[in-house]
C-alpha cells in the first residue's frame, strides 16, 4: 500500500515538475483569457487575434533593438479564482509587462484587485464590458478596448429621440448584457431626455412562445419595440412572433441583435421597420485591414471581440515600443499613441509606427474595432452606428454620439 | 523567472490553499463527521463572500451597503449570514438522505446564485460588487501579500484547532455515531436531527468564513465566482484525496490539488506554442485522472480518518 502510494504521489509530482526553465524571449505579454469555461467557444479566436499582433510585430522588426515580443497564453476560466491564478503566473513566474485580458468582466476586477494594481502592471481587457471596471482606482494601469456596457444603451437612447421616437417599450435577456444595456438605456431615455417608456421587463432565454411576453410589453400603447437580446437566439423567436401578430410597428435592436440572422430568417422585406445599432468599427478602413489579415492567418473576423483583442495586443506592443519594453510608465505610453492627434497607424503597420516612434514622431492608433482614445478611466467611449436593413444587408443609417 | 517572482507566486498560492483548507474544513465537518452530503459548497461562500462585501465596501448608488465595517466585523457577519441561511434549509434538507440531500443542495446553491445575480438592490446583480478593502491592502505588492498570508493562516490555524478539539470531545463521538449508525445512537438517546443540523450550519459558517477571505483578497466578488467547478466540486476533490473525516487530511488535500491545479498550467505552457490553448484542457484532465487514481487506489484518502477506540486497539494487535 505504501509503495503504491508513494508511486502514485511519485507521478503526480513529476507531472507538475516538469516545469523546467520556460522558453526564452525578450519581451513578454500575457494573453490571459477564458479558455475553459464557459466563453470557451469564443477564446480561442481571441487569443488567436491577440498572437496575430504579435506575429506581425515580430515579423516587422521586433521591439526595440529586434527584441522578439511574445505572447504567454493563460487560463482565466472566465472566473475569478483562475483569472487571479493565471495573472499571477503571468506577472510572476512568466515576468510578463503587460497583459490582455481576462475576457470576463468578474476575472478583470479579481485579476486587477489581487494582481497588477498592486504589481503596476499594465492590463487591457477586449471584452470585460462591466461598467464596474470604469471606477477601479487602478494608478493609470487598468485600459479597455471594449466600450462599458454603459455606453451602448445612451448612445442608442440619444439617437432614438433624434430621430423622433416618443414612446417604447423595451424587453431584454435578463444577464449581464441586457441587464446592462436595457438600464443604461432607460436611465438616458426616460429620465434624461423625457422620453417614454411605457414597459420594461426581462424575459428568460429558449421559450417556445413570448407571446404573451408580447401581449403585456404592448398593453402601454407603445408602437416601437426595443429588444436587447441576440439576433441568433431568442431576440429572433421575439421578433418573428411580434411582426406575426402585429404587436408593435417598430423595432429597435442592440449591437447582439444585428445579426444576420434575422435577415435570413425574416426576410429584408419584413423588416422596414427595424434598425439596430453596432459599434462602428464594423465600416472602417481598418477593420477591412485587419479582416483580410486575419483571414490571411486562418481566423474568421466575424468572431465575436476578435479585433478587440487584436487591437489590445497591438496597442500594447506600440505603447511597449514607445516605452522602451519597460513595465513602468506602459499606462502613460498607451495613452499617447493614441490621443487622436498625429499620424495614423492602421492594424499591422508596425514597421511604420515603430520608424515614426524612433523619429520621435506622435502616431494615433486607428484600431480595427474603433479609434481607442482612452478618457482618464482607461475607457474607450466607442462610437456606434444605426444600421438599417437594406438590399445587401445591414446598411448605416445614421451615426451615433 | 526571478526570485521574487517565485516567492509572490508562492505567496499567493499559500493564501488559495488556506481559503480552501477552510472550505474543505467546513466541508468535512459536514461530510467528514456528520455524513451530510453537501454538493452546495458554493452557495455558502457565496452569502459569505457577499455578506462581508456589503458590510465592509465603501456606499454605492443603487445597492445596499456603505456601512464600512471593519474586515473582521465582515468575516464575523459572513459566518453569522452563512450559518443563518444554512439554517432553514438544513431544516428542510436534511430530512433527505445521502444522495437526495446532494441533488436538494445543488439546487439551494444555485437558487442562492440566481438570487445574487438577479437582485441588484441587495447584491449589484451581474455585476458584482467592488471595492472591497484588503487588511493591510496599501502595502507594496509583496507586503500586501505576506500580511494577507498571515492573516489567513491565523485564521486558518484558529479554526483548526477548534475544529480539532471538537472532534476530540464527547460531541465528536457523537457525531461519528449517528453517522456510522443512527439507528444505535438514537436508541442512546441522542437527538440526530438536531445535531446534524448543528454539525451542517457549523460547517457552512466556514464555508461562508472562507468565502469572506476570498473576497477581500481579491478585493472584489461577482457571480462568476459562484461557479459551482471551483467553489463546489473542487472542495470535494480536496477532501476526498486529503482524507475525509480528517482535518489534516483536508488542509493537505487543499494544498495538493491546488498546487497541480496552479502549477500544471506552467507544465503545459512547455508545450510547443501552437498548443498553448488547447494544453489548457490537460490540466482538468489532470484533476479528473488524480481522483481516479486516489479512488482506485487510496480510496480513504492521503490522510485517512485517524482509528479511534477499539478500531485503533484491533489494528495495533494485528500489526503486532
Amino acid at each position: 500500500m505504501k509503495t503504491k502510494f508513494l508511486a502514485l504521489a511519485a507521478g503526480l509530482m513529476a507531472a507538475t515538475a516538469l516545469a523546467s526553465a520556460p522558453a526564452q524571449a525578450d519581451v513578454k505579454i500575457g494573453l490571459v483569457g477564458g479558455v475553459s469555461g464557459p466563453i470557451a467557444a469564443m477564446a480561442p479566436a481571441m487569443i488567436d487575434a491577440a498572437q496575430l499582433a504579435v506575429q506581425q510585430v515580430n515579423e516587422q522588426g521586433g521591439i526595440g533593438d529586434g527584441e522578439t515580443l511574445s505572447g504567454v497564453v493563460g487560463d482565466s476560466a472566465c472566473n475569478p479564482q483562475n483569472g487571479t491564478d493565471a495573472a499571477t503566473k503571468a506577472v510572476n513566474i512568466e515576468g510578463v509587462v503587460g497583459l490582455v485580458g481576462p475576457h470576463c468582466s468578474g476575472a478583470v476586477l479579481a485579476a486587477a484587485g489581487s494582481v497588477t494594481i498592486p504589481a503596476g502592471v499594465v492590463l487591457v481587457t477586449p471584452s470585460g464590458t462591466s461598467p464596474e471596471i470604469t471606477g477601479l482606482e487602478d494608478n493609470d494601469t487598468v485600459f479597455r478596448t471594449v466600450p462599458s456596457d454603459d455606453y451602448q444603451g445612451r448612445a442608442l437612447a440619444r439617437t432614438l429621440k433624434e430621430q423622433g421616437y416618443e414612446k417604447v417599450a423595451v424587453a431584454y435577456l435578463n444577464n449581464d448584457y441586457g441587464t446592462g444595456l436595457a438600464n443604461a438605456f432607460r436611465t438616458e431615455f426616460a429620465d434624461q431626455l423625457g422620453g417614454e417608456i411605457t414597459q420594461f421587463a426581462a424575459h428568460e432565454e429558449g421559450k417556445a412562445s413570448y407571446r404573451s411576453n408580447l401581449a403585456e410589453l404592448a398593453k402601454g400603447g407603445a408602437d416601437t419595440l426595443v429588444i436587447f437580446d441576440y439576433g441568433d437566439g431568442t431576440g429572433l423567436t421575439i421578433l418573428r412572433q411580434a411582426l406575426e401578430n402585429g404587436f408593435f410597428e417598430k423595432f429597435v435592436g442592440g449591437d447582439g441583435m444585428k445579426s444576420d440572422a434575422v435577415i435570413n430568417e425574416l426576410g429584408a422585406e419584413n423588416l422596414a421597420t427595424f434598425v439596430a445599432s453596432s459599434p462602428v468599427g464594423e465600416a472602417s478602413e481598418s477593420l477591412d485591414v485587419f479582416n483580410a489579415a486575419f483571414t490571411g492567418v486562418g481566423g474568421d473576423p466575424d468572431a465575436i471581440f476578435a479585433n478587440t483583442s487584436y487591437d489590445a495586443a497591438f496597442m500594447l506592443a506600440l505603447a511597449l515600443e514607445k516605452n522602451g519594453g519597460q513595465k513602468d510608465g506602459l499606462g502613460a505610453a498607451l495613452r499617447s499613441i493614441s490621443t487622436g492627434e498625429g499620424e495614423p497607424i492602421m492594424p499591422g503597420e508596425w514597421s511604420k509606427a515603430k520608424e515614426l516612434i524612433a523619429a520621435g514622431t506622435a502616431i494615433d492608433y486607428k484600431g480595427a474595432a474603433g479609434d481607442h482614445n482612452f478618457d482618464e478611466n482607461g475607457d474607450v467611449p466607442g462610437t456606434f452606428a444605426l444600421f438599417e436593413v437594406g438590399s445587401d444587408g445591414f446598411e448605416v443609417l445614421t451615426q451615433m454620439k | 523567472m526571478e526570485f521574487l517572482g517565485l516567492v509572490n507566486y508562492a505567496l499567493f498560492m499559500a493564501i488559495f490553499i488556506a481559503i480552501y483548507a477552510l472550505l474543505a474544513l467546513g466541508l468535512n465537518i459536514q461530510w467528514g463527521f456528520a455524513g451530510l452530503f453537501n454538493a452546495g459548497i458554493a452557495g455558502f461562500f457565496a452569502v459569505g463572500a457577499y455578506t462581508s462585501a456589503i458590510l465592509t465596501s465603501p456606499a454605492a448608488e443603487g445597492r445596499l451597503g456603505g456601512f464600512e465595517l471593519i474586515s473582521p466585523l465582515g468575516w464575523i457577519g459572513a459566518m453569522i449570514a452563512a450559518a443563518l441561511v444554512a439554517w432553514p434549509i438544513g431544516k428542510i434538507c436534511l430530512r433527505f438522505r445521502s444522495d437526495y440531500l446532494a441533488i436538494a443542495s445543488i439546487g439551494i446553491a444555485e437558487i442562492i446564485r440566481l438570487v445574487i445575480k438577479s437582485e441588484p438592490a441587495l447584491t449589484n446583480g451581474a455585476r458584482g460588487i467592488p471595492g472591497i478593502p484588503r487588511p493591510f491592502g496599501d502595502l507594496g505588492y509583496m507586503e500586501s501579500q505576506v500580511a494577507y498570508l498571515i492573516i489567513v493562516l491565523a485564521v486558518l490555524i484558529a479554526v483548526y484547532v477548534l475544529v480539532e478539539r471538537q472532534f476530540n470531545a464527547p460531541w465528536g463521538r457523537m457525531m461519528r455515531a449517528i453517522r456510522d449508525n443512527e439507528d444505535a445512537a438514537k436508541a442512546m438517546g441522542k437527538d440526530v436531527e438536531f445535531r446534524r443540523l448543528e454539525a451542517f450550519i457549523f460547517g457552512a459558517a466556514l464555508m461562508g468564513l472562507g468565502g469572506a477571505l476570498f473576497a477581500h483578497f481579491n478585493r472584489s466578488i461577482t457571480p462568476e465566482a459562484i461557479d459551482p467547478m471551483v467553489a463546489t466540486f473542487l472542495v470535494w476533490i480536496m477532501l476526498i484525496l486529503g482524507g475525509s473525516g480528517n482535518n489534516r487530511g483536508a488542509i493537505l488535500g487543499a494544498a495538493v490539488v491546488w498546487i497541480i491545479w496552479s502549477v500544471s498550467e506552467i507544465a503545459t505552457d512547455q508545450l510547443p506554442h501552437e498548443y498553448a490553448v488547447q494544453a489548457k484542457y490537460i490540466r482538468l484532465f489532470l484533476i479528473g485522472l488524480m481522483l481516479q487514481l486516489v479512488l482506485r487506489f487510496r480510496p480513504e484518502g492521503l490522510l485517512p480518518e485517524p482509528l479511534r477506540g477499539d478500531q485503533r486497539a484491533a489494528k495495533s494487535e494485528a500489526d503486532r
